[in-house]
């Protein structure tokens, strides 16, 4: 590790701001403050300056206005290191979990209200920019933010998460409402990271750390086990999109499912 | 060995005593439909007629979550975390299970014993106890339906008590210590422990020769029911972690905010994930959804030489606890031919290259 503090950003867009509270409010940032200095970050150091160049920006929130589409720009541009953080950045969000036009959309808020700026479809930062990693979750967790710039602080790369939550639930000795109750959990196609927190308390697993990527969540094999628990295309794919939107397979999978029994 | 009986009536006594040897776990109902082993307050809440735990109990030798030990990067240094272990009881485990600890054994505790799995395997008492066979149960067919060994006591149910089987020192120091507990074992009780291993023989719900099981996998790498089955597969893990014989791993270096301190840690890691395959270079061994579900059917299948046993020991909990409702036994009986959709032969001209070295796909040429 060099003696030079490592500088950090966090920026956030369209959010609810609950990514960087929930890390704000960790008593291990103290530890942190040796080797950093906190350059933007509204919620820790009021003197935040943004956007000056650092080693790493953490981004919240998903992009949805013409202005968050610059600032987004700008930052990647200025930043070593990008990482999306929580589910709006990295997925879109459940803001992005509607088939509706922005007019309307528009419309159902504001009415005929005027605002100071221009709005888009909310999407995942990635969209727009190049990002290095990864914090998912709805809110993320302490824990893989700890990883994250812990291992970057030595100079390594953190490891990405490509396994299903059912293995923590497994870990964790949870029973298994998918098969035992016949709930819709989203378990086996979501990224583990959590410790099956949802599962834990006999709920069903919602989706809330996204999709798992590298083309392994496997919503086609999910729907069929839905659909023989009795669930509708519409209700299968209503559910998987509440946190994946912008997954590009996700509706071919699960079509191809509901086609196969026609013929 | 020595055979003891003991009456049903001190059954809870029994177990009471138990807790004088460590803090005991058994098996307890979970939820509506599934068991698991927990620790065990009160001792009436012990479930004696259970099909299958959802964990097995390798759990408590080689943990699903493990610090292995902590760092110092400045110092290049590090320290082991070996919990001093407490001696334990695990009471309740069925013969299949106990195979499962001799064939983890048989990994662990090698000429190079992994130290974790090697101090608990020392702090815990093993009591096995009869079982029914369900249509999930197969250890008939994988020779591990009675265990002879790999344990300290064996319980097997009579119609007024237990017959106990006294399998190691600890045992015999078990069933000393509390020998007012216990009865001789008479004529009746060994007329009624043949009854019940009689009828357990036949409950079975198969009564075959699985013999050529091993190398008709190897030749039937393109048999269609690896793309059939693979294909419904969700790619879980939940058929390697409810296992009693998977024992991959994977490790986590954890490194704090101060940049130099950190820990190793390790928990239990499933052949079907991309990353369980995946080396230097993005290469993958198994870059397919099919070749990781292949893996496990070989690697269960394989051949133990030290017990002279398969990998699998039958204990059907990967078919019980698929989500996707994939039964192992079925597809196995599916490439031996024993299930209705076995493979016709097809004619060919040229001599057909059959065999893993052959298999397509399995080597990650795509990549």
């Amino acid at each position: 590790m060099s003696e030079k503090k490592i500088r950090i950003g966090f920026y956030a867009l369209t959010s609810c701001y609950g990514c960087q509270l929930q890390f704000a409010m960790m008593d291990e940032i103290l530890q942190l403050i040796p080797n950093a200095e906190i350059v933007c970050w509204y919620m820790l150091e009021r003197d935040s300056k943004e956007v000056e160049p650092v080693d790493i920006a953490f981004i919240e929130g998903s992009v949805s206005t013409e202005e968050e589409v610059e600032l987004v720009k700008e930052v990647r541009e200025k930043s070593k290191i990008v990482v999306a953080v929580g589910a709006c950045a990295t997925q879109g969000g459940v803001q992005s979990w509607t088939d509706k036009p922005l007019d309307e959309l528009w419309k159902t808020v504001y009415g005929d209200g005027k605002v100071k700026f221009q709005p888009r479809m909310a999407k995942p930062v990635e969209e727009y920019i190049k990002v290095d990693y990864r914090l998912y979750g709805c809110p993320p967790e302490k824990r893989d933010f700890l990883y994250a710039i812990g291992t970057f602080l030595v100079g390594s790369w953190p490891e990405d998460i490509d396994y299903p939550v059912c293995l923590e639930c497994r870990l964790r000795g949870n029973t298994c409402v998918l098969i035992e109750r016949g709930e819709p959990c989203l378990g086996p196609i979501t990224r583990a990271g959590c410790d099956a927190r949802c599962p834990a308390f006999n709920v069903a697993c919602i989706g809330c750390r996204g999709a798992i990527g590298y083309d392994v969540a496997w919503f086609d094999s999910l729907a069929k086990t839905f659909k023989e628990k009795g669930y509708t295309k519409e209700e299968i794919i209503e559910r998987m999109k509440i946190f994946n939107a912008h997954n590009p397979k996700l509706e071919e999978m699960v079509n191809k499912i509901f086609q196969e029994v026609k013929e | 060995m020595r055979y003891v009986k003991l009456p049903k009536e001190n059954t809870y006594t029994f177990l009471e005593r138990l807790k004088e040897w460590g803090r005991l776990y058994a098996p307890v109902k979970i939820s509506e439909k599934f068991y698991d082993f927990r620790e065990i307050d009160d001792v009436r809440k012990v479930e004696f007629h259970y099909n299958r735990t959802i964990m097995p109990p390798k759990k408590f030798f080689f943990q699903p979550r493990e610090k292995l030990f902590e760092f110092s990067i400045k110092d290049a240094e590090y320290r082991e975390t070996l919990e001093d272990v407490e001696p334990f009881v695990v009471f309740g485990v069925h013969a299949c299970d106990i195979f499962g600890l001799k064939i983890m054994d048989t990994i662990y505790l090698d000429e190079l014993p992994d130290k974790y799995y090697k101090v608990r395997r020392e702090k815990g008492v093993i009591i096995g106890i009869s079982c029914m066979p369900d249509e999930y149960c197969f250890c008939n067919l994988r020779e591990t339906d009675f265990a002879d060994d790999g344990f300290d006591l064996f319980l097997h149910e009579l119609p007024d008590g237990w017959l106990v089987r006294v399998g190691s020192p600890t045992g015999h120091r078990i069933v000393d210590k509390n020998i007012k507990l216990f009865e001789e074992v008479t004529t009746e009780d060994i007329c009624n422990f043949r009854d019940f291993e009689n009828k357990r023989a036949q409950a079975f719900k198969y009564h075959e020769d699985w013999g050529n099981l091993r190398y008709l996998l190897e030749l039937e790498m393109e048999h269609p029911m690896w793309d059939e089955q693979s294909d419904i597969c969700l790619a879980c893990g939940i058929c390697n972690t409810t296992c009693p014989t998977c024992r991959c791993y994977e490790v986590q270096d954890i490194v704090n905010l101060d940049g130099n301190t950190g820990y190793r840690e390790r928990r239990w890691d499933s052949c079907q994930f991309r990353s369980h395959g995946l080396v230097a270079g993005n290469h993958n061994f198994r870059p397919t959804k099919k070749d990781r579900f292949r893996n496990r059917y070989l690697c269960k299948n394989s051949y133990n030489e030290k017990l002279g046993l398969s990998y699998c020991v039958g204990c059907g909990r990967c078919t019980y606890f698929c989500p996707a409702g994939i039964s192992f036994v079925r597809n196995l009986r599916t490439i031996m031919g024993l299930e209705e959709k076995s493979c016709p032969p097809e004619l060919s001209e040229e001599i057909p290259k059959r065999g893993f070295a052959y298999a397509t796909g399995i080597r990650g040429e795509d990549i």
